[in-house]
């Protein structure tokens, strides 16, 4: 049963002076409201509230209740901070203890004041089941060479308490000042980027996306956006953290709305890495991998180093050319032609009759993943695609 | 309250107990004072009230029901005429196991103020630490508490409360003594019990002297008394204090204000995890406005100024005991804007060794000349793999990396890092990175493996390593 009431902090006047709390039979509350909530989102793990409240003390010592029944406040996170006295006067106001009565989710501030008045006081906690999330919506030009990039946060509010206008931030980014409400979810636009510029990708890597039809060695081709996240491409201002990313194209001058294109979750993108969003299987690219030889040389003994060539047979029939990434794992490989992973290190060499113009991508690729690039023209006016035949020669070194 | 001491007032012997018309006066508490150990579930009680005797046998009766009170540690002395009082038995009634009754005997017709002390399972006190971190990240604000907790089912009213940082040895728990009556504690089998845990806790038994009564000054905090004592550290909090049963008080241990200290990264899998962590290092000393006691065990809770006129919650961390001088290290976490990547550039194999089993010779049938083939295996080899630990600065200050890596076997680390041997197995360099900027650590290690491995430790040579 949600409550409606905001978490009270009570003053309590206490009659019968200095008298522990449970022994005083006469009390009289004052409730004073919180004057500003702020949400602090910007640990990944944890959601602090702060709120100010104006709190009338008296001369001496004052009990102040903070109650939080139904909520999931973690009780040891609670801190009391005097901000400034409320008007402009001397009060000097330190927390002398603090007693937690039992079985109940309480405490009781003892708070003494030098002079009567009121003090402006922070109240601070981790509060569960107040969390956020990101999401993107990605709008491409016609073109693919572009994107509008939205970025949002989701603030979820099963905590069972209800904040006024409060001011939310997430660490990076704007701040907003909105109300939320009890299990309310709440979605706020962070930023917005304009001309994003984006690749898209078409890649063959049998060890990271596995045959689309393996009895004919035909590769499976995923297509991607590969949006960098840099101040080239009108981002870099911060890492993009991890959410859903829905995925839309332009319409036509004529018909203006968007269609949807698929959407997959992207990563956590530091600054300067790239954020590839995963669109659905080229089916009009065509790459049949083979292992054209595995030549087995002995050195000595069980010691042999192996003679390795790939031939790739591709073919576009996209009616515009296209770039295609194809990526080779040298692990991948030598279980191919050794039949396992004796986990040692792959020790290799790129022979001279691999045929890829300008050699591997030597930005994307490691020592492990080897990278190139084949430019594929459109299929010709007749519907007809061209046959590319791409080689790769690879020696692997001293295996046993 | 629970603890009552009566003074009985018919001269009947202690075994006639079973009486219906009975007369008793009790005496009250004047002082307590609580000593709490956190590093077991013990506190010793000691409390003083004054009783009128008359000359002769006086039968006191001590009941503790409901309470957590071990029995067989509960001792009465004389503070004042002790030398015309005495007790002369101790009987605990079978049929009452949360009591017992002492008999008497006075010379005099007066006053005298007895002490009784015992130990109570129940009563713990735990310590924590709020740290905010200034804005700049350059000085924190530590504040310690300590939170005494009262589950004894006892209230202790105006208690004077002392508290031991440091551990103590137990024979047996307190809280199973409390279950057991009398007659049967000793079937337990250990003798002296009470002796035991008596000469355990004798240092901390300073004399309530200094114990003084009253609610404490309305505006000002109660100080808490630091005092080191033996191998222990006792706090004592200024005044007395109550405590009620079931409740729990939380009090300020020692404020530090502008505490100095260092941000680093780490990179120590064995400690923080197969990550980057942003630590703060400072030091629990009093050129850094520490230095004042030792930190008993604890858990931290760090937030930081964000800035924005609000906090930032970085972290909650348990801190096992810090001694004077020594480190206080905060692990907060990866950080988002500082991205660590190790990244293999080469990999090779050299000496390589064959172990010869044998010799084949081949002829093939009516030819001339034979074929002789070695038949061997690889026996040994050396690995080398090159590798950059790259490490991106996205923050707006230079940071310090301090990376440690395990490697396992006969290995030759070579890098122009400077780098230090952690231990036999582990190596250790340093960098500071430049805001914006990234840094490629280089490194090579050169494994040997089977026979080439002569020994296990990890060697540095300080050379130049190319990508």
């Amino acid at each position: 049963m949600p409550r409606s009431l905001p978490i009270p902090l009570a003053f309590i006047a206490i009659c019968l002076c200095l008298a522990p709390i449970a022994q005083a039979r006469i009390k009289l509350i004052t409730l004073p409201p919180r004057e500003r909530v702020e949400i602090q989102l910007d640990n990944p793990g944890a959601t602090l509230v702060e709120e100010e409240r104006i709190v009338p003390l008296i001369k001496g010592e004052n009990q102040v209740d903070f109650s939080w029944a139904n909520t999931q406040i973690n009780p040891e996170t609670i801190l009391f901070r005097v901000i400034a006295p409320a008007a402009e006067q001397k009060l000097d106001v330190k927390v002398l203890s603090v007693s937690y009565p039992p079985n109940e989710a309480a405490l009781v501030w003892s708070v003494g004041a030098s002079d009567s008045g009121s003090a402006r006081v922070r109240i601070s906690y981790i509060l569960g089941n107040l969390s956020k999330n990101f999401a993107y919506r990605a709008v491409a030009t016609r073109d693919e060479s572009k994107l509008v990039l939205a970025q949002y946060m989701r603030l979820q509010n099963l905590a069972n308490e209800e904040y006024g206008k409060t001011e939310m931030w997430a660490g990076f980014g704007k701040e907003f000042l909105k109300p939320i409400g009890l299990n309310e979810t709440k979605e706020m636009l962070m930023a917005k980027f304009a001309n994003v510029p984006i690749r898209k990708t078409y890649t063959a890597s049998l060890s990271e996306f596995g045959y689309l039809d393996q009895p004919q060695q035909k590769l499976r081709i995923p297509m991607h956006y590969v949006v960098k996240n840099d101040k080239a491409s009108a981002l870099g201002t911060a890492p993009l953290p991890e959410g859903k990313v829905r995925i839309f194209i332009e319409g036509t001058e004529k018909e203006k709305a968007t269609t949807f294109l698929g959407e997959d979750w992207g990563r956590f993108t530091p600054i300067d890495d790239e954020m590839r969003l995963y669109l659905g299987v080229a089916q009009d690219i065509v790459v049949k991998r083979t292992i054209d030889r595995n030549d087995k040389i002995r050195i000595a003994g069980n010691l042999f180093d192996h003679a390795v060539t790939i031939k790739y047979e591709i073919e576009n029939f996209k009616d515009s050319p296209v770039t295609l990434d194809i990526v080779e794992n040298l692990r991948q490989i030598r279980t191919e032609v050794r039949g396992s992973d004796n986990g040692r290190d792959v020790q290799w060499e790129l022979g001279k009759d691999t045929t890829f113009e300008g050699g591997p991508d030597k930005e994307k690729s490691t020592f492990e993943k080897q990278v190139f690039h084949v430019k594929l023209p459109a299929r010709g006016a007749d519907g007809k695609a061209e046959k590319f035949l791409h080689k790769l020669q690879i020696t692997l070194k001293n295996e046993w | 309250m629970k603890i009552t001491l009566l003074a009985l007032l018919m001269i009947a012997p202690l075994a006639a107990q079973a009486r219906n018309v009975d007369l008793s006066t009790v005496p009250k508490r004047n002082t307590v004072q609580l000593t709490i150990y956190n590093s077991e579930d013990l506190t010793l009680v000691r409390e003083t009230r004054a009783i009128t005797f008359k000359k002769g046998a006086n039968p006191l009766q001590f009941s503790w029901a409901n309470t957590l009170i071990d029995p067989t540690s509960v001792e009465l002395k004389f503070i004042t005429s002790a030398e015309k009082l005495e007790v002369l038995d101790t009987t605990f009634p079978h049929d009452k196991p949360q009591m017992l009754y002492w008999n008497v005997q006075s010379e005099f017709d007066g006053e005298a103020t007895v002490e009784i002390t015992y130990f109570t399972s129940g009563i713990s006190w735990s310590a924590d630490y709020v740290a905010v971190a200034d804005k700049d990240e350059k000085q924190m604000g530590l504040e310690g508490f300590v939170r005494v907790s009262n589950n004894s089912g006892e209230e202790y009213e105006d208690a004077q409360v002392r508290l031991v940082v440091g551990t103590i040895n137990l024979v047996e728990k307190i809280a199973q003594l409390a279950q057991v009556p009398m007659s049967a504690v000793d079937k337990l089998g250990e003798k002296n019990r009470s002796e035991l845990r008596l000469r355990v806790a004798k240092d901390a038994m300073a004399p309530m002297a200094g114990a003084a009564l009253g609610g404490g000054k309305a505006m000002e905090e109660k100080e808490i008394i630091k005092e080191g004592l033996s191998e222990y550290f006792i706090y004592s909090i200024e005044g007395t204090e109550t405590i009620r049963n079931g409740w729990s008080k939380r009090m300020r241990s020692f404020e530090a204000k502008s505490v100095p200290f260092k941000i680093q990264y780490r990179y120590r899998p064995a400690e923080y995890g197969d990550q980057l962590v942003r630590m703060y290092l400072l030091t629990n000393k009093k050129e850094d406005k520490l230095g004042t006691t030792p930190l008993p065990d604890g858990v931290v809770r760090v937030f930081r100024d964000n800035g924005r006129d609000g906090l930032s919650f970085l972290t909650q961390q348990a801190i096992k005991y810090v001694p004077i001088g020594d480190k206080i290290e905060l692990n907060l976490g990866p950080d988002r804007n500082v991205i660590f990547e190790l990244i293999k550039l080469r990999a090779s194999r050299d000496e390589i060794w064959m172990h010869v089993d044998g010799v084949d010779v081949y002829r093939r049938v009516g030819q001339p000349g034979v074929q002789v083939e070695v038949n061997s295996s690889v026996a040994g080899w050396d690995d080398h793999e090159l590798y950059t630990q790259r490490v991106r600065n996205y923050t707006a200050k230079p940071i310090e990396v301090e990376v440690r890596r395990a490697f396992p076997g006969h290995v030759v680390f070579r890098s122009q890092l400077k780098a230090t041997a952690h231990d036999y197995q582990t190596v250790q360099f340093t960098a500071t990175v430049e805001p914006g900027k990234k840094s490629d650590l280089l490194f090579e290690i050169l494994r040997h493996e089977g026979r080439n491995s002569k020994q296990n430790n990890v060697t540095i040579e300080e050379t130049e390593v190319k990508p």
